[in-house]
């Protein structure tokens, strides 16, 4: 198990963002092969694919492209979270920006499997430069009659609309996203079972596929090649690739898309290993999940089962490497306070939780820390955890729980000794929202 | 930068539920006709709210005055609270005039242990203004910027419309220079960049900074 091209297959030819590049190197095929079969059928093989989705969570992809009502009676939308925004993870951005039209073509599969007629890419507004691609790409797949009436002389119609954020991690969360795509601030919705699942009622309240960029660009590679010959890759539960973006103390960093369940080890060395210095951690999904001592690094396999057997999660892929000059403490008061600063306000334990973690990560992490912080911390980890009304907020308590559990002696360090067990690395600046006076000032 | 929940805004947004006698509608012709396309993309006019405010911030100039927010409002046929919500809630939307190019350096995980804090520190020197601030000739504003997502060449630094990898403290200096002289990555730009993108057809004309063609 090893680096293994699938999605990134034609990523490194020359002008592949452009369609008539992209068609003579096999593009379109899956869509023209689609053209002619029941949407059940296309259901049917993402179903033999194993294929689950790429977001964060791991559901299992099949299940949504199921669940949408059979027929065109009413509307039905397909959205595409491209709002990728968790710490780490850069894959979405280079699939737009490289190979955008393969993002094109999982979105008109979804759309005929689930008989919706328009889909809409959610981008985060800082993706300028992977936007303009897909601009590019979105125009071009209508001028050749795979977008709009009528493709392919099929009678199915299919609509993409690219719709841009405008700076905020929690619009990722999928209700949120909804919110934000109906021209709403973006705070989640109640979700199942208090709630219908967005296949019922989704955003406009029509039923509603979401997936992530990733799982789109994989059931597009799936109906081109099979779902038998997806399922040939990978372990028992974790069919197919990942792309992980291998970012922090690392030689060589970027997007590397790996078979399910190449050992954990092995992608570091395939980044080339630590650089200046030795392994003292990897995060191996983003920063929402738990980090990991070198001693869990070697068991890890990175697949849901092994992650999630050894205490952390696959997550987007976001494989941070640090090295051992890294302050654990210092990493987590600012890992606290992106949650803090993302909160989007709407429920009591992560709005007033996510600043509390960070006003007692900071003050341990400046030299004031006090005896019983560590509790404290944890404390206030509890009362986040499972009371939030969306994921942020466990995500927000997680990594902080996961880092006292691996690396607890030195925060205890920081509190007895007042200064950093490897020597303070960097001095970070007053942040605004936990001091008024600048927060009145500096807009 | 703008924190949720926390309403920094208070002394200039008293909110006024009509439009004010003195106010003017700036959208030009093509603008509308770019809102009407945009919002014909969606079942309702309302959903329209997060591209209106990137016109109405190029339309006014790179920030969102009461006056831009009003006539969004007054365009989508919704109410001004809903529309300030909005522009609260995100923290792309600029509620105060920024300098000519906004720095916006990520400082999140990955930066962080790489060197962002240092480059931070160069260009508070560099600059001569704190992180938050706007140099007194209005060239440069600073900011610290949440993951940006492009973790692998850290430092990252937006600017605008485009991402700069690879930031360094010895080479922020040459960035500083290099945008002085630069027309281009502008406030104004990024929201002209984030309007044609959502525009059918545009990559054929281009906006903001670049071509598609380009990038
Ligand atoms: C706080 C939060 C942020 C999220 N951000 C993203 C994101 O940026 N991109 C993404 O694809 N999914 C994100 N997700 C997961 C989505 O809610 C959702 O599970 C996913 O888009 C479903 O697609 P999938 O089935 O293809 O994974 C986020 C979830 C939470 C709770
Ligand atoms: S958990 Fe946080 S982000 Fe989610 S709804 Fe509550 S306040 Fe908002
Ligand atoms: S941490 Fe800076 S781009 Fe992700």
């Amino acid at each position: 198990m090893a680096i293994l091209n699938l999605l990134f297959e034609h990523r490194d030819v020359e002008g592949i963002g452009n369609i008539d590049v992209w068609e003579a190197n096999g593009g379109y095929e899956g869509v023209r092969k689609a053209a002619a079969l029941e949407p059940q059928v296309i259901v049917d093989e993402i179903k033999t694919s194993g294929l689950r989705g790429r977001g964060g969570a791991g559901f299992p992809t099949w299940i949504k492209w199921n669940g949408l009502p059979k027929n065109y009676d009413a509307p039905h939308y397909v959205l595409c979270n491209a709002d990728e925004g968790e710490p780490g993870t850069f894959k979405d951005r280079e699939l737009i920006l490289k190979i955008p039209h393969l993002l094109i073509e999982g979105m008109i599969l979804a759309g005929f499997a689930t008989y919706s007629k328009v889909g809409y890419v959610y981008i985060r507004g800082e993706y300028v430069e992977p936007a303009w691609q897909l601009r590019k790409a979105i125009d071009q797949a209508y001028a050749k009659g795979y977008l709009g009436k009528n493709i392919l002389g099929t009678g199915r119609d299919f609509d993409i609309y690219i719709h841009m954020g405008a700076g905020s991690y929690e619009c990722g969360e999928e209700s949120a996203l909804m919110s934000s795509l109906m021209g709403e601030r973006g705070n989640p919705r109640l979700k199942f079972p208090h709630a219908p699942l967005p296949t019922v009622a989704g955003v406009w309240q029509a039923p509603t596929l979401i997936n992530n960029v990733e799982t789109y660009c994989a059931a597009a590679w799936i109906i081109k090649h099979s779902g038998e010959e997806y399922a040939k890759y990978g372990t028992e539960k974790s069919k197919g690739t990942k792309i992980m973006s291998v970012s922090g103390h690392v030689a060589r960093t970027g997007n590397y898309e790996i078979e399910m369940g190449t050992p954990l080890m092995e992608l570091l060395n395939m980044a080339g290993g630590v650089k200046d210095g030795v392994l003292k951690a990897v995060i191996p999904g983003g920063s929402s999940v738990q980090i990991m001592r070198p001693e869990q690094c070697e068991k890890i396999n990175l697949d849901y089962e092994s992650c999630g057997a050894n205490g952390t999660l696959l997550g987007s892929g976001g494989f941070m490497v640090f090295n051992d000059k890294t302050d654990i403490v210092q990493l987590m008061r600012r890992t606290s306070q992106f949650y803090m600063h993302e909160s989007c306000g709407k429920c009591t334990p992560c709005r007033e939780g996510t600043r509390w973690l960070f006003k007692i990560l900071d003050r341990i992490a400046s030299g004031n820390g006090q005896k019983g912080d560590v509790e404290l911390l944890l404390d206030v980890c509890s009362q986040i955890d499972g009371r939030s009304y969306c994921g942020l907020g466990d995500a927000a308590a997680w990594p902080i729980v996961g880092a006292i559990k691996a690396f607890r002696s030195e925060f205890d360090y920081w509190i007895e000794h007042k200064r950093s067990p490897i020597g303070n690395t960097f001095v970070p600046p007053v942040v605004e929202a936990v001091n008024p006076v600048l927060a009145l000032t500096s807009v | 930068m703008i924190q949720n929940g926390i309403n920094t805004l208070a002394d200039s947004y008293i909110t006024h539920p009509v439009a004010q006698p003195e106010d003017k509608m700036q959208f030009s012709e093509e603008a509308v006709a770019e809102l009407e396309e945009i919002i014909s993309h969606y079942p309702e006019r309302k959903a329209a709210c997060l591209p209106a405010l990137w016109i109405a911030q190029r339309e006014y100039g790179g920030h969102l005055t009461p006056a831009a927010i009003r006539e969004v409002a007054t365009r989508l046929g919704t109410s001004q609270t809903e529309v300030e919500g909005v522009a609260t809630f995100y923290t792309m939307y600029n509620l105060r005039p920024r300098g000519r190019h906004h720095l916006e350096v990520c400082t999140c995980l990955t930066c962080a242990v790489m060197g962002a804090y240092d480059v931070v520190h160069a260009l508070e020197h560099a600059l001569d203004i704190s992180i938050g601030e706007t140099t007194a000739d209005g060239e440069f504003t600073l900011s610290e910027a949440e993951c940006l997502n492009y973790c692998g060449n850290a430092t990252v630094v937006q600017v605008g419309d485009h991402y700069f990898p690879d930031i360094s403290p010895s080479n922020c200096l040459n960035l500083v220079e290099e945008l002085r002289k630069s027309e281009k990555y502008t406030p104004a730009l990024l929201a002209d960049s984030l309007v044609k993108i959502q525009t059918p057809g545009a990559s054929l004309k281009g906006g903001g900074s670049f071509k598609a063609e380009e990038i």
